[in-house]
């Protein structure tokens, strides 16, 4: 895929998948470390809610009269791509790394989308912002879990 | 290639809707494929008299009691519509894509554009009141009132099949009118879709009525006796027989949106990225099939020396041409995807001709759309390639002619005020766009323009529901524009009334 002439759909579907897989990620470790169960569950039902609401911004803000599918000049979402997947042994320090990278990357996605939509569209741009914001709190939470954990160790 | 999920799997067998009910049609059918696979989707009937009298029938019956539902209680089927549109909001521009071959993100916007008609059109309890004044003369009031008039037909043309009509319906529909919609015989699917949505919303039986087909339907339609007014969007040929032979014979009111060749003025001190990014948009979304496409644009040497003046021309041109040789043409459903095909291989055919055509009287071609490379493995019968002409000059056909395909012919103009002269020796007048920072030039520009819809660094200048769509010269024939006040204006009589007490 030439990755200078993005469209919005693209965008809008690499958000459903980051946001899918999220969610899938947090329910899975929400399954394996009990003690952390509330967090992780937390996060899984915030990147539903991000999905919903970044497609709900999407479809009320597209119209014809746009320039939307040219939005995204120069992102590479190759840069975005990220493995979630856990190893059965994986332990719980390790799972928090997978997740801290998930959510820095993720935030990075947001945070460029955004500032590549800043021209031509008007909500769009908040709307990712937002949930850039959440992530950015999701990694302090799992920086904070991780201390915790390497404490009791 | 990520294609998304087609929401038709199997050839739909599509009905006409009359008095509420599907209804099989006498006439022929025809077969709707999907352009970009060629694959048939769909069959349609080519609707005969028959069918046109019995939905006007069915309208006019329904009138007298849609028209006595009080203006909130009509609204309210708005509403629920409106909620339905929302919630087949994917479903509905996926169909967009596979009947008309648009891109995803393209059906996306014209489905939120049609919505928007709807959201406007439930404000009309507000919308719709009338006026008075007390005292005109001794003891003496005067009030007027909006009455709608019956039956409407909506004829639609092929480029929007999912928007263009919801210009006219919900506000027709809302103000207690009762209607009949034609949709394009090339691509009825989403007039079916939204008339099943509309029966679900709780709209009565003949308040909305669906009659597919060709010429014996709009002649039908213009010449019913029991039709009070047209809303026809299409070519300007045909519209000009709608509005003078057709309806001019009948007495029928009308609003006949026709064809348009837009240009969009470069000045010198325009933000460049952002004037290419628009452009792409403008000209060659919807594949060119626009009355909003630019088609043509003027590189304006205002205030700058000829060698200033050739730099900043192969700037924007160099520009233009390298941006436009980077949109990727496939299905429309591939989201990695700029631009789909033309509607059909006749439409492709046009478009061809014109290249060549402007090849013969000595444009020079920059970017040649006839040889595309498509994403994924796709028939290439109806794809056409963004085209970039240089050398274009007034008198040649590419430049005077509405070609609505993606070519573009990039001209020159020393002046703002040239540049201006040029846009008045076309025959239309439907829209035209600069791009400039300077206020005056802007200022200029929008006072002096003979065009309808006039965009400011926007490429393409569309209204909003609330604003009426204009259209000048060849572009639009009739009174009132479709959309907002002026809707309202078009689909209720006025009435005024002078009463005193003794």
């Amino acid at each position: 895929m030439d990755s200078l002439n993005v469209t919005a759909s693209a965008i809008i579907s690499f958000t459903e998948k980051l946001e899918d897989r999220s969610s899938a990620f947090y329910e899975e470790l929400a399954d394996r470390w009990v003690d952390s169960k509330e967090a992780f569950l937390a996060f899984a039902k915030e990147s539903k809610k991000n999905k919903t609401q970044v497609i709900r911004t999407y479809q009320e803000t597209i119209t014809d009269a746009l320039e939307a599918c040219f939005s995204f000049e120069g992102l590479d979402l190759r840069d975005y791509e990220i493995e979630t997947a856990l190893a059965k042994d994986a332990s719980y320090v390790e799972a928090l790394g997978i997740a801290l990278e998930l959510e820095e990357t993720a935030c990075a996605f947001y945070l460029d989308v955004a500032d590549r939509s800043e021209s031509l569209l008007a909500t769009i741009p908040r709307a990712f912002r937002r949930v850039a914001k959440k992530r950015g709190k999701h990694k302090l939470e799992l920086q904070s879990l991780r201390d915790k954990a390497a404490a009791g160790s | 290639m990520a294609v998304l999920e087609e929401p038709i799997k199997e050839v739909l067998n599509i009905k006409n809707f009359i008095d509420g009910e599907w209804a099989e049609s006498e006439g022929q059918i025809k077969d709707i494929a999907n352009p970009a696979t060629g694959k048939v989707i769909a069959r349609v009937p080519i609707s005969t008299q028959d069918d046109i009298d019995a939905a006007v029938a069915s309208a006019q019956e329904a009138f007298p009691d849609w028209r006595r539902t009080p203006p909130l209680a009509r609204v309210r089927c708005l509403f629920r519509l409106k909620d339905l549109l929302e919630e087949n909001f994917e479903e509905l521009s996926r169909i967009q894509t596979m009947e008309h071959g648009k891109t995803i993100d393209e059906s996306r916007g014209e489905t939120r554009r049609g919505i928007e008609m709807v959201e406007v059109a439930t404000g009309i309890p507000s919308l719709m009141m009338g006026s008075n004044l007390e005292d005109i003369a001794s003891g003496i009031d005067e009030y007027l009132i909006r009455q709608p008039l019956g039956v409407f037909g909506i004829i639609g043309p092929f480029n929007f099949p999912f928007m263009v009509p919801l210009w006219f319906a919900p506000f027709a529909v809302a103000t207690g009118n009762c209607i009949v919609v034609k949709p394009s015989s090339e691509d009825p699917i989403s007039q079916v879709k939204i008339a099943e949505l509309a029966e679900e919303a709780g709209i009565p039986p003949g308040v909305w009525n669906v009659v597919h087909g060709g010429r014996t339907v709009v002649s039908g339609m213009l010449n019913h006796p029991h039709i009070e007014g047209i809303c026809f969007v299409g070519s300007t040929p045909v519209g000009r027989d709608v509005i003078y032979k057709g309806c001019g014979d009948t007495g029928k009111r009308v609003i006949v949106m026709c064809g348009a060749k837009n240009f969009a003025l470069v000045m010198p001190d325009a933000d460049l990225n952002r004037t290419i990014a628009a452009c792409m948009t403008s000209f060659y979304g919807n594949t060119g099939q626009r009355c909003l496409a630019n088609a043509n644009l003027v590189v304006v040497g205002e205030g700058l020396s000829q060698e200033e003046y050739d730099a900043f021309y192969a700037t924007v041109v160099d520009a233009f041409v390298s941006a436009a040789s980077r949109i990727r043409i496939g299905y429309g459903l591939d989201d990695t995807v700029h631009m789909g095909p033309l509607r059909d291989a006749q439409k492709k055919e046009k478009v061809v001709k014109y290249i060549e055509k402007g090849i013969e009287q000595g444009a020079t071609l920059r970017l040649d759309g006839r040889n595309v490379d498509l994403v994924g493995d796709l028939p290439d019968t109806c794809f056409v390639g963004p085209t970039v002409f240089e050398d274009v000059t007034l008198d040649m056909a590419i430049a005077r002619e509405e070609i609505f395909g993606p070519v573009a012919n990039m001209m020159k103009a020393s002046s703002l005020d040239e540049a201006i002269a040029m846009i008045h020796r076309i025959p239309f007048g439907n829209a035209a766009s600069i791009f400039t920072a300077s206020g005056k030039w802007a200022r200029q520009f929008q006072y002096d323009v003979e065009c309808g819809n006039i965009g400011i660094n926007v490429g393409i200048a569309a209204p909003m529901a609330f604003f009426p769509f204009s259209g000048m010269k060849d572009s639009f024939f009739g009174t009132l524009h479709g959309q907002g006040q002026e809707a309202i204006r078009f689909f209720t009589e006025s009435k005024v009334v002078i009463q005193r007490w003794f």
